[in-house]
C-alpha cells in the first residue's frame, strides 16, 4: 500500500503500535554491533530456544542499543500495561533464568539495571506511560530509568527511537510518530517554510564544523538547476566515535525522513548515503529501511500525494578517512579516488556531478523531523548560546559508564565525564579529554568546568568535532597519543597537497624520536613551527586541523615532552624505549606466573624463588605486569 | 577492438570467476558512479582483487587500468594481493587503543608469526588493523571475518584465534 494522507499513515501508526507494545509479554534485546560483540546473538539464541522448549508465549523482539554499551547484553521484559524492566550483562545462562521466571510468572531480579515506566513519543510532545494509572510495586533493585545518572541528563532527540524499536520495521518508527513530520512538511508547508524553521531552530552541523544547517540548505535551494542532491554523510571516519553507527543501526528512518524533508525544502530528488563499510549492520539496516519506505510511498513518486518525488540510494565507502569531507565524498561517490579538492566553489553551488548538492552529517538528519514536527523554538529551548539544540557523544575511554550519551549542549565536560560517566574506573586521576578525534585536542583537567559547545572548544584548542570522546587517565602517555593521532593522519593524508603529506610525515618522524628518546633540544619549537606552517598551507580540513592533537598536548601537557626530551623518561610509563620491567625481590614470591606468561622467556627463576627479569631479552610488552598478583613486577 | 582488448587479459584462476565478474558488473552497469561499489563487491567475492578481475572492468566499463589500480591502491578496503579465509582486523580506534589494543596486535603478530598487512603462509589468517570499528564501549574490540569481539584480553585474543584454526581443522 502506498500511504497518500495522514489518515493512511495514521492507520499504520495503529498497526505498529500494537507491534512496539504487544498484548503479551515482549522480551527484547538490544541487537546493535556493540551488543553483539558483547554477546547479545548468544543471548537472543538462548532465549529463542528456552522460550519454545517451555512453549511460553512471549514476543521475543531485536531492538538496536539504549546507549548503554557498558552493560550490554541487554534484555528488556515489557509487561503489557505495567512496566518495561531492564537486565544488564546478560548470558545464556542468565536469559535461560529469565525465560524460567517468566514461566513461573515471578520477576527476575538478578541482572537489573532499571525500570522504565513511561516512554517519550518525542515527535508528537506525548509521553506514553505504561501503566495507567500507577506503576507496580517492585524491589529498589529496578531504580527508575530517569534516577540512573547516565540517563538522568541525557535528551534524546537523535537517539529518540535507538533502543525502543524494532529497527527493520517501518511499522514501530511510524508508531512513536515517525513521517508526520514529512507529512507535515510536504502537505501544509512551501519548502521556504520549512528552511526558516531549520534556521530558526539554531541548528548547527553535528559533522563537527558546525555550519549553520538552515543557511546551507538556503544557499543550495537558491542555486540555480532542475537537479540537486542530498547526501549524508554516514562515513564516521574518527576513531573512537560511533554515533552514526549507533543511529543508522537503531532507527535508521530518522535519518531517511530528515533527508526527504531536506530534500523537499531545497528542491532535489535523489540522494545519497555515503556509510562506511566498517559498518555492514548499518548498512543492512538502512537498505531495509529504504525499501520499507519505498513500499510505503515515502519514498518514491509523488510522496504524501503530492507533487514531490524523491528517490534515496546507499553508496559503501571502502575506507578512507578523508572521504569524510565533503568533496572527496562527492569524488568518491562518482567512483574517483576521494580527494578534496578547493572551496569555492561549494557543493551548494557545484556538487555531485556538478550539480547544487547538499552533505549534512548523520546527526544532522536525524533532528530534522523532530525540528518541523515540534517547531524551531521547541528545539532553540535546548542548547545554550550559539550551540542550539543537542547532540550526541560517544563517551569512552577511561570511564566507568561508556557509550551514547545524547546532552542539550552546555553541559559541562565535568557532567559528562563525572555525572554520566560515572568517573573514572579504578578510581585514578584523569588526565585529559580528547574531542574532535584526529582533528581535535587533548583538554586537561583544569578545564573540566567548560561547557561543551562550539565555541568553547574552539577557544581551548580542540573542536567539538562529530562527538568523540575519549577519556584518558594517569597511564595515558600524551606525547604517545599525539603520535598515535599523527601516525592516522598521516596514513590517511591523501597525498594530493604537499603540507598535508610531507607535514604530517614530519611531525610524526619527530614525535617518534621523542618517544624513542632520541629527542633533542629545540623539537618543541620545531614541532610548533611545522604545526602551524600544515594548518595554514593544507588544502582541505584534513590537513587544517592535524596538527591539533601536537599542539594542545603541547600547549596543556609541555611537561611531558620535556620529560621525554631531557630526562628520556616517559612519566605515564607506557614509551616502551624508555621504560624498563623488573622483579623487586622482597615481594617476589616465585609463584611462577610471570615466567609462564612471558613470551619470549625473558623472566627466568625457579619456583618458590625470587624471579628477574633478564632486559636484553625483555619485549616489555607488559604481561609479567599485568600476571603478578603480588605487586612485584615494576615498571620505571 | 574490445574483442581483442578482451582476448589480450590475463586469464582467470577458475573459468567461473568470469562469470561472477561480468553479473557484479552488470548489477551496476547503469549507475553513474559505479567502479567503487563494482570493485567492493569483487573485492568481497574474491577477498581480493585479482588481476583479470580488474582488466575485466576495465574493459566492459572503459575506464582506464590505471585509473582502476589508482582506485585500487587508494582505498583501505581494496588488497591487490591474496588474502587468507579468515580476515582479523584489530581496532586501532582511539577508545581501543587507550585500552590496550597495541597489545593485542602485538599478541597476534606473535602468535600467527606475521606482521599486520601480512597473511600466513597456510593463507588461513590475514592480520589488518582497522581505524575504528565503532565498538568504542566494549574496548578493546577485534572482528575476525564477520564476527565482532569486545572486551578482548591478550590472553583471549589467543583463544579466539584457536578456535578459527579448530574450525578449520575439523
Amino acid at each position: 500500500m502506498k500511504i497518500a494522507n495522514l489518515e493512511q499513515l495514521k492507520e499504520i501508526k495503529a498497526r505498529g503500535l500494537r507491534l512496539t507494545y504487544p498484548d503479551k509479554i515482549k522480551v527484547m534485546v538490544g541487537m546493535a554491533t556493540c551488543g553483539i560483540s558483547a554477546g547479545a546473538d548468544k543471548v537472543y539464541a538462548a532465549l529463542t530456544q528456552r522460550i519454545a522448549e517451555l512453549g511460553l508465549d512471549v514476543v521475543l523482539a531485536k531492538t538496536g542499543c539504549i546507549g548503554f554499551c557498558q552493560r550490554e547484553p541487554l534484555v528488556d521484559v515489557i509487561y503489557p500495561k505495567q512496566v518495561r524492566l531492564t537486565y544488564q550483562a546478560m548470558t545464556s545462562e542468565t536469559a535461560v533464568a529469565l525465560v524460567d521466571a517468566l514461566k513461573e510468572g515471578r520477576i527476575y531480579e538478578s541482572q537489573s539495571l532499571c525500570r522504565i515506566d513511561q516512554e517519550d513519543f518525542l515527535v508528537e510532545g506525548v509521553v506514553r506511560p505504561y501503566a495507567n494509572p500507577h506503576p507496580p510495586e517492585l524491589p529498589p533493585e529496578f531504580p527508575r530509568y530517569e534516577d540512573l545518572p547516565f540517563f538522568s541528563k541525557q535528551v534524546k532527540i537523535s537517539l529518540r527511537n535507538c533502543g525502543f524499536i524494532n529497527p527493520e520495521s517501518i511499522e514501530e518508527y511510524i508508531a512513536r510518530g515517525g513521517y508526520q513530520a514529512l507529512c507535515k512538511a510536504v502537505v501544509e508547508m512551501t519548502p521556504e517554510a520549512v528552511i526558516d524553521q531549520v534556521k530558526a531552530s539554531g541548528l548547527r552541523g553535528r559533522g563537527g564544523a558546525g555550519f549553520p544547517t538552515g543557511l546551507k540548505w538556503e544557499f543550495c535551494r537558491n542555486a540555480p538547476g532542475e537537479l540537486k542532491y542530498v547526501i549524508c554523510n554516514a562515513d564516521e571516519g574518527d576513531p573512537g566515535a560511533f554515533m552514526d553507527r549507533g543511529i543508522l543501526e537503531g532507527d535508521p528512518h530518522a535519518v531517511i525522513e530528515g533527508m526527504a524533508i531536506g530534500a523537499y525544502a531545497m528542491g532535489a530528488k535523489e540522494g545519497y548515503v555515503y556509510c562506511r563499510a566498517e559498518y555492514p549492520l548499518a548498512i543492512d539496516h538502512l537498505k531495509t529501511a529504504i525499501s520499507q519506505a519505498e513500499g510505503l510511498g515515502l519514498l518514491g513518486e509523488k510522496i504524501f500525494g503530492s507533487d514531490f518525488s524523491f528517490k534515496l540510494k546507499i553508496r559503501e565507502g571502502a575506507g578512507a578517512f578523508v572521504c569524510g569531507e565533503e568533496t572527496a565524498l562527492i569524488a568518491s561517490i562518482e567512483g574517483r579516488v576521494g580527494e578534496p579538492r578547493p572551496r569555492p566553489p561549494f557543493p551548494a553551488q557545484s556538487g555531485l556531478w556538478g550539480k547544487p548538492t547538499t552533505i549534512n552529517n548523520v546527526k544532522t538528519w536525524s533532528h530534522i523531523a523532530p525540528i518541523v514536527a515540534r517547531g524551531a523554538d521547541w528545539y532553540a529551548s535546548f542548547g545554550s548560546g550559539n550551540s542550539k539544540g543537542t547532540t550526541v557523544f560517544s563517551l569512552v575511554g577511561k570511564v566507568n559508564n561508556s557509550g551514547l550519551v545524547e546532552v542539550p549542549l552546555g553541559i559541562t565536560l565535568r557532567e559528562m565525564i563525572y555525572d554520566l560517566g560515572g568517573g573514572i574506573i579504578g578510581d585514578r586521576a584523569i588526565k585529559a579529554v580528547q574531542t574532535g578525534g584526529p582533528s581535535g585536542g587533548c583538554i586537561p583537567e583544569e578545564y573540566l568546568d567548560t561547557p561543551v559547545d562550539y565555541d568553547s572548544l574552539a577557544a581551548l584548542g580542540s573542536i567539538m568535532g562529530s562527538g568523540g570522546m575519549i577519556v584518558m587517565d594517569e597511564k595515558d602517555c600524551m606525547v604517545n597519543v599525539a603520535k598515535y593521532f599523527l601516525d592516522f593522519t598521516r596514513d590517511e593524508s591523501c597525498g594530493k597537497c604537499t603540507p598535508c603529506r610531507e607535514g604530517t610525515l614530519r611531525l610524526m618522524e619527530m614525535l617518534e624520536a621523542i618517544t624513542e628518546g632520541r629527542g633533542q633540544e629545540g623539537d618543541i619549537d620545531r614541532l610548533i613551527k611545522m604545526s602551524e606552517l600544515i594548518k595554514k598551507t593544507s588544502l582541505c580540513g584534513l590537513g587544517a586541523t592535524a596538527p591539533n592533537p601536537v599542539l594542545t598536548t603541547i600547549k596543556y601537557f609541555r611537561d611531558e615532552y620535556e620529560a621525554h626530551i631531557r630526562d628520556h623518561k616517559c612519566p605515564a610509563k607506557v614509551c616502551k624505549p624508555l621504560i624498563t620491567f623488573s622483579i623487586l625481590e622482597d615481594k617476589c614470591n616465585g609463584c611462577q606466573l610471570c615466567r609462564l606468561r612471558c613470551p619470549v622467556e625473558a623472566v627466568v627463576g625457579t619456583k618458590k624463588e625470587p624471579h628477574q627479569i633478564i632486559q636484553e631479552k625483555c619485549i616489555k610488552c607488559g604481561a609479567c605486569f599485568d600476571g603478578c598478583k603480588f605487586d612485584a613486577v615494576v615498571v620505571d | 577492438m574490445p574483442e581483442e582488448a578482451a582476448r589480450a587479459r590475463t586469464a582467470y584462476a577458475e573459468v567461473t570467476d568470469a562469470d561472477v565478474v561480468s553479473g557484479i558488473i552488470n548489477t551496476y552497469r547503469d549507475e553513474p558512479g559505479n567502479l567503487l561499489p563494482v570493485m567492493l563487491d569483487i573485492n568481497r567475492h574474491f577477498n581480493w582483487l585479482p588481476r583479470p578481475a580488474l582488466e575485466h572492468i576495465s574493459d566492459e566499463l572503459k575506464i582506464p587500468l590505471t585509473e582502476i589500480l589508482r582506485v585500487a591502491s587508494f582505498y583501505n578496503a581494496f588488497s591487490l594481493t591474496p588474502r587468507g579465509k579468515n580476515i582479523i582486523n584489530v581496532c586501532l580506534g582511539t577508545g581501543c587503543f587507550v585500552k590496550g589494543s597495541p597489545r593485542l596486535l602485538e599478541r597476534l603478530e606473535r602468535k600467527l608469526g606475521i606482521k599486520h598487512g601480512e597473511t600466513t603462509e597456510d593463507m588461513e589468517f590475514t592480520l589488518e588493523v582497522v581505524r575504528c570499528i565503532g565498538c568504542c564501549a566494549l574496548a578493546p574490540a577485534i572482528r575476525v571475518g564477520e564476527a565482532t569481539y569486545g572486551r578482548v584480553n591478550p590472553d583471549q585474543v589467543s583463544k579466539i584465534i584457536d578456535s578459527y584454526i579448530e574450525t578449520a581443522s575439523l
